[in-house]
């Protein structure tokens, strides 16, 4: 039973980071740039230059991740069965991969 | 710290991370396959995840460095920009699979159940980082900090 509910707070997390990780980025949504050059950090949506959204889009996926692990812990699902629930959080880390590895395709 | 002497750190933590993330995830396999592993999985159940977090804080301390320096530099090469950006997101997912496979894994009842779907989440996270790793060091051996 408790390893149950330690497996479904991992694969709520692990759901809810791939999901957290892909949209901001994918819908541009405003998240914390950080600029290198000039050492600041702000909210914003699209990074120019050298500026860079992978601290935000971390810092998102995190948050979702950590929130939707604790709820799992919290409310104790039953539902799906475990094989499907982990089933369902690696074809989201795959559809991640599948979209980042198609801009590595496209710039081939 | 030195960009240079953080980029060391980072590869040894990342060697130590990949290593520490295979044994978890064979372990991990074997406990599904029925071999008792409880002990294995609780000592890499906090290994792995130690060494991931740890060669991630290195990166991430790193990135800006990177991003001035030899991304812009790397411009006229698309290609390597877009690799060392796969290898980012792979290591940001690897961070997570890690993390929860090893915290699913831990636990002490073992269910049979939970046996496959820990497998799955640490295998993934360990090729993760093995992809993470080789790109790593193609980029660095091509343009480095």
């Amino acid at each position: 039973m408790n390893q149950e509910r330690h497996a479904r707070a991992a694969l709520w997390g692990v759901a809810a980071f791939a999901v957290g990780y892909l949209l901001p980025g994918t819908l541009q949504l405003p998240v914390l740039l950080y600029d290198p050059a000039r050492h600041a950090a702000f909210i914003g949506r699209a990074p120019a230059g050298v500026q860079m959204r992978y601290y935000g889009d971390l810092l998102v996926a995190g948050a979702a991740s950590l929130a939707a692990a604790a709820l799992a812990w919290k409310l104790q699902p039953r539902r799906p069965p475990l094989g499907i629930a982990a089933a369902t959080a690696l074809s989201l880390v795959a559809l991640d991969t599948l979209y980042y590895l198609s801009r590595l395709l496209v710039a081939l | 710290m030195s960009d240079r002497t953080l980029l060391i750190l980072h590869a040894v933590l990342g060697f130590t991370a990949v290593m520490a993330g295979t044994h978890h995830a064979a372990h991990a396999v074997l406990a599904a396959l029925d071999r008792p592993q409880a002990r294995a999985l609780r000592r890499f159940g906090w290994i792995a995840p130690a060494a991931v977090i740890a060669q991630a804080a290195c990166g991430l301390a790193l990135y800006p460095a990177y991003r001035v320096r030899v991304r812009a530099a790397d411009q006229s090469a698309p290609v390597v920009v877009q690799l060392f950006d796969l290898k980012e997101h792979l290591a940001a997912l690897a961070l997570v699979l890690v993390i929860g496979a090893a915290l699913a894994g831990r636990a002490e009842d073992a269910g049979k159940q939970t046996r496959w779907p820990v497998a799955a989440l640490s295998c993934t996270g360990a090729l993760f980082l093995w992809v993470a790793t080789v790109v790593g060091l193609y980029v660095t051996a091509r343009h480095s900090v």
